[in-house]
């Protein structure tokens, strides 16, 4: 990529401040930083993989296009019909060590 | 990384769609910039290990936030290819990404996702493909990755399969020059297509006869043998034939005098000499006198004066062709895909058989190939007195309109039959087949479909019956209607499995047929093998369709006949061809 002159100021988000971060920021910041959020996004991967909710998610996506026609969906269409299904088909058990990870990664974070 | 099936279904949609036509702003992109920014981007991605995902490299504590908002914890945020703003994109409240293609100038629609590296249009707001940023892609996850494989080789993939546009060509001057300088041009009369000449009758060889001059004019067989892609030269050379007798086998004096002494036998190399001969412009009628004593050799228990069934010699001599053609690479049975050789391409397609157990629904599925479909003529309806009064009437146009007018009045349809192979059938109580999941001998339900359509389907239409119950043979006259156009597509897999479910859109695993287009489910036809008289003393003629016209091939004797005649014949053997195959009349004939 060129360096190119339109680009816009690099925005100065984090140092506002009338924006005071919000818990949920810092946790994502600190889960980026230190390297667990990739750990957990292919923990996450893994398992979905493996109780075939994956494969689910991509018949629901099949049986969609397969309905409006291939060339008459976007991926904003199909993200929006398949995201509620999809969350609430995810078993207890990955959730709950997900959290579990999550849970422990913020114990030893904080100290 | 996703399972066997998954992998699978993606190799076959891969085979089936093409690579999708770039929208207007990527369009655009490229035209202005070129591939090199797409390639470039290779430096910016990073394939991290261990499954090699692609990614937007970054820093590894740094935080991708929103341009606009600052947000850094949504779901997909887009680096603008052109400035590397980030923009985020979560519809349907906010986009950022797509005011960012509005309100800078033109040239900022297209960015990549910077946790999923995949191409976005801001404008059209939607996932985009690109050839070039896919090779970017790969590139960079096999430059990190240290094992061989490519885990998503897009770009080869669809280099290998993608099909490549069908191009007319017409030769120009140097074309021209080129091909009068190596060859003699061949004097035509204009009255008659090219390759009609009539066949000797060598001693009831009416059989052969009909079924040479359907298959010389089957198209893609006509055009392998003329496109000399089994020179009879070369074949011979190739097997190291000598001139002195092999073996003892002298040369029994057919009487066909070209005291040609090899003992090597080759139908494909006969089959090579009779359409030289056949295409050559001489109108005189050939005598397949070679192809004859070659079919007699490999199929000795055929070997007699006597009258031989049309569809037995159908399959002897395709099955010769196919030995000797393959007698080198010794391909096992898997001739569904027809890669072993040319009879076999054009012939055979690939049948599947359902077997659904009626007490719990499990259902086994077994794959046969085949080359062709033997139908059964119904059983018998209305009598004698209707089909010796269509004998009779065969060129009036008011009895084919009531023939078109089908099933009502009893009329056997090619269609018909075709629904009746189709159909469910319940194997009776003394059938019984053994189900794997009750583990015991249930009632089934058995039902046939096709899986692959061959190039060609020459449908045999079950006219001699053999009954070993009351010790006869007889032959059943009775009437058959086909179409000249035949769509096939309700007798595949597919459309079979979809119907029993009712009309559901739900995908079946593995069971896109290979050519899911709908151009290869429609055939024309082009030869029809009748037969008139009786079992053990009767006559085979073949009707032949060039240039939409009908030509009657009467042994030795060819004429042009009108199509109602054609509509009227008693078909044996109706041979269809893929649409794309047919050549319909062309108003200039070309000549060189």
């Amino acid at each position: 990529m060129r360096n190119s002159v339109n680009r816009p100021p690099t925005p100065d988000a984090a140092e506002d401040p009338g924006k005071e971060p919000t818990l949920q920021e810092i946790i994502n910041i600190k889960l980026i930083e230190s390297g667990e959020k990739e750990r957990l996004m292919e923990l996450l991967r893994e398992r979905l993989i493996e109780c075939g909710w994956k494969d689910e998610m991509k018949a629901l996506c099949r049986a969609f296009i397969k309905k409006k026609g291939r060339s008459n969906v976007t991926v904003d269409d199909l993200v929006h019909v398949i995201t509620p299904k999809g969350r609430a088909s995810i078993p207890d058990s990955i959730k709950a060590e997900l959290l579990q990870r999550i849970r422990a990664f913020l114990v030893q974070a904080a100290v | 990384m996703s399972s066997k099936v998954n992998r699978h279904h993606y190799h076959h949609r891969f085979n089936a769609q093409s690579f999708p036509p770039p929208c207007p702003h990527l369009a655009e992109f490229r035209a202005r910039n070129g591939s090199m920014p797409f390639r470039s981007l290779e430096d910016c991605l990073r394939a991290k290990p261990p499954c090699g995902r692609a990614a937007i490299r970054r820093e590894p504590s740094e935080v991708p936030r929103c341009g606009a908002c600052g947000e850094s914890a949504r779901p997909r945020l887009y680096a603008c290819v052109a400035c590397a703003a980030i923009s985020c994109h979560a519809p349907p409240e906010l986009s950022h990404a797509a005011a960012h293609a509005t309100s800078m100038p033109p040239g900022h629609e297209i960015a990549v996702d910077v946790d999923r590296a995949e191409l976005f249009c801001c404008a059209c707001r939607d996932q985009i493909y690109d050839r070039d940023f896919d090779a970017a892609v790969v590139l960079s996850q096999s430059t990190t990755l240290k094992s061989a494989t490519i885990q998503s080789a897009k770009p080869e993939n669809l280099c290998k399969r993608r099909r490549v546009d069908y191009l007319p060509w017409s030769p120009d001057m140097r074309d021209r020059v080129l091909m009068e300088s190596g060859s003699s041009p061949l004097v035509y009369g204009s009255d008659m297509p090219r390759g009609l000449r009539g066949l000797n009758n060598l001693g009831n060889t009416c059989f052969m006869n009909s079924v040479l001059q359907a298959l010389l004019h089957t198209p893609p067989l006509r055009n392998y043998f003329l496109s000399d892609r089994h020179n009879r030269y070369y074949c011979k050379q190739k097997n190291g034939v000598t001139n002195s007798n092999a073996g003892g086998k002298r040369n029994v004096g057919t009487g066909d005098g070209n005291g040609n002494k090899n003992a090597r036998l080759c139908l494909a190399c006969d089959m090579d000499a009779m359409f030289s001969a056949i295409f050559s412009g001489d109108r005189t009628p050939y005598s397949p006198a070679k192809f004859l004593y070659s079919w007699w050799q490999h199929a000795s228990n055929l070997a007699s004066y006597q009258q031989q069934d049309a569809h037995e010699f159908f399959i002897s001599m395709l099955d010769g062709i196919h030995e000797k053609v393959d007698k080198d690479r010794r391909k096992p049975h898997n001739q569904g895909h027809g890669d072993c050789c040319i009879t076999h391409r054009v012939f055979s397609g690939i049948l599947r058989s359902d077997v659904m157990c009626m007490a719990c629904g499990f259902t086994s599925t077994t794959y046969d190939p085949c080359v062709d479909i033997s139908l059964d003529l119904e059983p018998h309806q209305g009598g004698p007195a209707k089909s010796a009064s269509m004998k009779t009437h065969p060129s009036c146009n008011g009895e084919a309109d009531s023939l078109n007018s089908g099933q009502n009045c009893g009329i056997s349809t090619l269609m018909g039959c075709l629904d009746r192979f189709t159909r469910p059938e319940r194997l009776g109580a003394d059938q019984k087949f053994f189900c794997q999941q009750c583990q015991v001998r249930q009632e089934s339900l058995k039902q046939m479909s096709i899986r692959k359509l061959p190039l060609v389907s020459c449908f045999h239409i079950k006219r001699f019956e053999h009954s070993s119950i009351r010790k006869m043979s007889r032959k059943v006259d009775r009437y058959l209607q086909f179409p000249f156009s035949l769509d096939m597509t309700p007798y595949l897999s597919s459309s079979i499995l979809r119907s029993r479910f009712g009309n559901r859109i739900f995908p079946f695993d593995g069971d896109e047929p290979d050519a899911s287009n709908e151009m290869s489910s429609e055939f024309e036809l082009f030869a029809v093998v009748t037969h008139r008289g009786k079992l053990d003393a009767g006559h085979y003629v073949t009707y032949l369709r060039l240039s939409n016209q009908w030509y009657k091939c009467d042994d030795a004797w060819v004429t042009q006949v009108n199509e109602n005649i054609v509509r009227a014949a008693q078909g044996y053997m109706i041979f269809y061809v893929q649409k794309m195959f047919y050549y319909k009349a062309s108003e200039n004939q070309v000549a060189l």
